[in-house]
């Protein structure tokens, strides 16, 4: 059997997503179904005095929840600090209040506007500043979420005494996930148990909120996980919320309840990429030698705890990039501010820290007259550098073979060195950004998650994989079939996925943190392997052939499955109390070259050409890894260049797709994409994770093409043109 | 609200024009309101912003979509004529249209993406009369005349004429757009359409300009200006145009140009651009197309 893994196997979920065959948790109808809506504050802060429903209004066949209707008012997560309704406190504008159901969804839209709250509105914080002056206190004194300190050597006050100090401020906004589906949910009881389907990431986080609110065991909640129309991490935490909602409505009511947000509300109410600001302090020899860095990371956490203080750990330790340092201070600190929550998205803090270290490292390279990439090259992380949490690399570095490819591809060097191209009223430049990105968890986190994978042998030479992981568009179920497929020597054709539910499934952990292929995959490789160790037992010890023997072995409930879980890799130290050691299993490298197109008179940037190449270790499915570094960049590209969210007064004033602008096909550019293989010994074939990896270069890599195509220097994302106008105006350019 | 939202409304599908304006007539003496459906790309997404009010009656729809005295494009003599409810993809694919009226062509290639195109209307973008219309700026800039119909009779309205205020116009309650003429300018006339949008497509306009010239010996013989969203209608431009027409193109400076435009426009800091921003770019188009004529 012709291995499967390193071939472009279509993606299983396609022609039923293509033909609109696949069933979406919208689509789905349950007899006796109400729909659900929920009733939001609209200013973000203020103490709630009352919920009041107008008297005038006929509210049969409608119901209402409060937080007088849950059980136990709090989402549970890190801090379990978010109320699934608001009692007393408004903390955000987007905060859900009340909900109602109903089953016709004109007059459930009419009810909504018969609910009006009572509240007195406080001042708000609604931005990092306000949260450091901390002038009105959300979270204790100092609106201070969460803090990680990180130091290396002397610390970075060894910047000082540096050839060449460089200091800079580079700062991003929100980005809202944009996925094509927002979210949605039923929640319907059965009996006690309480089950849900919908649109979601992870079944098990779902299962843990409801188990929490409810005072459910684990065997008293379902979690199924609906088609899903994409997540980019916003289906990471959020749909939990959203499920809690549908059961408690459906426990009101007795009936099955859809909760489907709009677009508008999803955009407003749901979590987005934290806003950031980085302040750096480096030092360097003259020849461009680094030596100490001092890097201020600031997030903005939005209104509760959530995931912040996970995201924040991720920015700070990729806040050094792809460089080595000697002497390193990372202070990274999240606040708290009266904006909806933000929370996990694609490259979980990572981007933000990344754009400020690239954009820095331009700043350098100018500083010293050098280009930016010669600069960055000299200073690679190597096999057996140590990072700035003292972690040697011990294997699977493929930075300097991604900068190789990545120059060779786009001409980088020719075209700096030739200038930015004037034709007409048009700059055309060139600009680089190299990166890293740990797969996996934190630290110790794949130790504490113990993620299980089960295969089952089935009647017909069929096999089943039977994970928590989902897809949600990113082609888990295609490249999951293949690890197995090749673990027992089958066809693809013969591997089934199973539908991810808890009642079902074993829990592999969350679908997050570039994990699935690396970490779940390796679990599926080896449950599969397991298996075919069996099947040649089986087949030594009672003679005949595999196809005999695997029948055998699927009619035998006690043999028919191997359930296997994830042994962390010997060697992987990590201390929490210093934050020091190994951060992350292994890294995913990349180089990315942008050229851009700037019109001189509108200051409208067009991406013409993109070459990434990256470093996955091993490709386990052509077609679908370029897909997510092509996918990826141009969502980067989006952040870069387009998507804004503006606000006032803590309400977003573009919630829609007409006006918070993601790049539509057109703005696409060509990609040329290289994939690099530099095996890490632990993955399936050697396989690490690409997922989130393409989103932290295409902005800094646009960043530094804009600067070369025009000599504006922009760093702040997004980079309108209004921004860059702006910057002409007062540095004068072309 | 979704097309499913639709089939809340009263709807009619007159078979005639008579017949809808017979409709029109009728309900506006009763004060009732009605709305004429042509494409439905402005209408179901203002629909959607604005829900209709539950206590009211919901308006009539009338679907315009299929009159044929709505529909054709034709060129009789030298005017170029446009019904109402042609769609943005029947102009830009017209081949007299691409031969004598490119700025349009230009135009309507430019507006949303291919499924807007294949449903949205001239008519639709002139009655809703946003500022930020780009049918409309190309309208302008051709100095086109307006076919107004009702049962007491029709009437010609320059577009100059057309608008009164934000979203206001002169367009009765019982009349409906039945047709847009065009005096075509000579062959190879030279043209400017620049639409400065949020993206490449489905993009509404920060700024967008058209432009669209007769030049005859080194003076301009007809000069047409239109402007997309640097004013609370689409501005004509009528201090720039002043200015081509009164001396020698060759005597046009950047200046001149910058000071014209400044004085014809009046932007807003808005979620989509700001002012200062929308009166650099309407001064640099409007200076470009200047300098394009002036290297005729
Ligand atoms: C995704 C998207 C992208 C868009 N992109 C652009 C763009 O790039 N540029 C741009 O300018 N616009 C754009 N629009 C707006 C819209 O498509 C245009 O304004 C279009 O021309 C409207 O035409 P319609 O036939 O669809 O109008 P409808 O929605 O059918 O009608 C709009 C209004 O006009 C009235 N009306 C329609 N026909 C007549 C008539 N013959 N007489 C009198 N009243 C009439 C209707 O009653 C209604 O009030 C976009 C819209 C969407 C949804």
């Amino acid at each position: 059997m012709a291995p499967s893994i390193g071939t472009s196997v279509p993606r299983v979920d396609g022609p039923a997503k293509v033909c609109g065959s696949a069933r979406y948790v919208d689509d789905l109808v349950l007899p006796g179904m109400l729909h659900g809506a929920t009733v939001r504050s609209d200013v973000p802060r203020g103490r709630l005095l009352g919920v009041d429903l107008d008297p005038a209004f006929d509210w049969t066949g409608i119901t209402v929840v409060t937080a007088d209707d849950v059980p136990v008012n709090a989402v549970p997560l890190i801090e379990s600090d978010q109320p699934v309704l608001a009692r007393d406190e408004i903390r955000h504008a987007y905060e859900p209040v009340a909900l109602l159901a109903c089953e016709d969804r004109l007059r459930l839209a009419q009810a909504l506007r018969h609910v009006t709250l009572r509240v007195e509105p406080l001042p708000p914080v609604l931005t990092i500043d306000d949260a450091l002056a901390a002038r009105e206190a959300i979270r204790g004194a100092d609106n201070v979420i969460k803090r990680y300190r990180i130091t290396k050597g002397r610390g970075g006050a060894a910047v000082e005494g540096c050839e060449v100090v460089v200091r800079g401020v580079y700062e991003t906004g929100w980005q809202e996930h944009v996925y094509i589906e927002p979210n949605g949910m039923i929640g319907w009881w059965d009996g006690d148990t309480a089950r849900v389907e919908g649109s979601l990431q992870c079944p098990y986080y779902v299962q843990k909120g409801i188990k929490g609110v409810f005072g459910l065991p684990d065997d008293g909640v379902d979690v199924t996980q609906a088609v899903t129309g994409g997540g980019f991490g916003g289906k990471e935490e959020y749909p939990t919320l959203v499920a809690l909602h549908a059961l408690l409505l459906a426990k009101k009511s007795g009936r099955p309840v859809k909760l489907v947000y709009g677009r508008q509300e999803d955009v407003e109410a749901s979590t987005k990429r934290h806003p950031s600001r980085v302040e750096i302090a480096s030092g360097c020899d003259r020849d461009g030698t680094l030596r100490a860095v001092s890097i201020r990371v600031l997030f903005d956490g939005g209104a509760y705890v959530t995931l912040t203080p996970v995201v924040l750990s991720r920015g700070a330790l990729h806040a050094c990039g792809a460089y080595r340092w000697e002497d390193v201070t990372v202070e990274a600190v999240a606040v708290a501010t009266n904006t909806p929550p933000n929370g996990a998205f694609r490259g979980f803090g990572a981007p933000q820290t990344i754009w400020a270290i690239e954009r820095h490292l331009d700043r350098v390279a100018r500083t010293l007259g050098t280009d930016p990439v010669a600069l960055k090259r000299k200073n690679l992380l190597r096999l057996g550098d140590t990072t700035a949490t003292g972690q040697t690399l011990k294997e699977s570095v493929g930075v300097e073979e991604c900068v190789e490819k990545a120059m060779a591809a786009s001409g980088y060097v020719e075209k700096r060195e030739r200038g930015p191209v004037v034709t007409g009223r048009t700059a055309r430049g060139v600009g680089a950004a190299i990166f890293l990105h740990g797969a996996g968890f934190t630290g110790s986190g794949e130790k504490y998650l113990k993620g299980k994978v089960a295969v089952d042998l089935l009647p017909g030479g069929r096999a089943r994989v039977r994970t928590g992981s989902t897809d949600i568009g990113q082609g888990t179920e295609t490249v999951f079939r293949q690890i197995a497929a090749d673990g027992l020597g089958i066809g693809v054709e013969n591997v089934d996925f199973a539908v991810p539910s808890t009642a079902n499934v074993p829990d592999s952990g969350p679908t997050v943190a570039s994990r699935t292929v690396m970490v779940v995959g390796s679990i599926v490789d080896a449950a599969a392997k397991e298996l075919r160790a069996r099947l040649e037992a089986e087949e030594k010890a009672r003679g005949a052939t595999r196809s005999a023997a695997w029948e055998r072995l699927a009619a035998d409930p006690a043999r028919a499955t191997s359930l296997v879980q994830y042994e962390p890799p010997p060697g992987v130290v990590w201390d929490d109390a210093t934050y020091s050691g190994d951060a992350y299993p292994a890294y995913g490298w990349a180089c990315d070259v942008a050229e851009v197109e700037v019109d001189l008179d509108t200051f409208e940037t067009k991406v013409t050409g993109f070459w990434a190449a990256v470093d996955v270790g091993r490709v386990i499915n052509p077609t679908l890894c370029a897909g997510q570094v092509e996918g990826g960049t141009l969502q980067a590209i989006g952040w870069a260049l387009t998507e804004k969210l503006v606000t006032k007064d803590g309400k977003i004033l573009n919630p829609r797709m007409t006006n918070y602008i993601v790049p539509t096909s057109l703005d696409a550019p060509p990609f040329t994409t290289t994939l690099v293989e530099a095996a890490y010994s632990r993955g399936p074939g050697g396989a690490k994770g690409v997922g989130e990896l393409p989103m932290d270069g295409g902005a800094p890599a646009v960043a530094a093409a804009i600067e070369h195509a025009t000599g504006l220097v922009l760093d702040r994302v997004p980079m309108l043109p209004e921004d860059l106008f702006e910057a002409s105006v007062k540095g004068g350019a072309r | 609200m979704s097309v499913a939202g639709l089939a809340l409304h009263p709807f009619s599908t007159p078979k005639t024009l008579d017949e809808a304006l017979a409709l029109l007539a009728e309900r506006s003496a009763r004060a009732e309101k009605t709305v004429l459906l042509a494409g439905g790309t402005d209408w179901f997404v203002e629909r959607h912003v604005a829900p209709a009010e539950e206590a009211g009656v919901l308006p009539l729809v009338v679907d315009v979509s299929r009159l044929d005295a709505l529909r054709g494009i034709a060129v009789e003599g030298e005017t170029l004529h446009i019904g109402a409810a042609a769609t943005y993809l029947e102009i830009r694919k017209d081949a007299r249209v691409a031969a004598r009226c490119p700025l349009l062509a230009a135009t309507a290639r430019d507006v949303g993406a291919l499924q807007i195109q294949a449903r949205g209307t001239l008519g639709g973008n002139l009655a809703s009369g946003s500022p930020a219309a780009d049918g409309v700026a190309a309208l302008a800039a051709l100095d086109a005349t307006l076919l107004l119909r009702s049962i007491r009779g029709a009437r010609r309205v320059p577009l100059a004429g057309f608008y009164t205020g934000y979203r206001r116009s002169v367009l009765a309650a019982d009349e409906l757009i039945e047709a847009i003429e065009i005096a075509l300018p000579p062959e190879g006339s030279p043209f400017a359409w620049r639409k400065v949008g949020t993206r490449q497509a489905q993009a509404i306009s920060k700024v967008a300009f058209a432009g669209l010239a007769v030049v005859a010996s080194g003076r301009l013989a007809r000069l047409g200006l239109g402007m997309a969203s640097v004013a609370p209608t689409v501005a004509l431009l009528p201090a720039t145009r002043a200015l081509g027409l009164s001396k020698p193109l060759g005597e046009v400076t950047d200046a001149d140009v910058e000071q014209a435009v400044l004085a014809d426009v009046s932007p807003i800091d808005d979620v989509r651009s700001t002012a200062a921003y929308r009166r650099h770019v309407a001064v640099r188009l409007a200076q470009r197309f200047f300098g394009e004529l002036r290297a005729l």
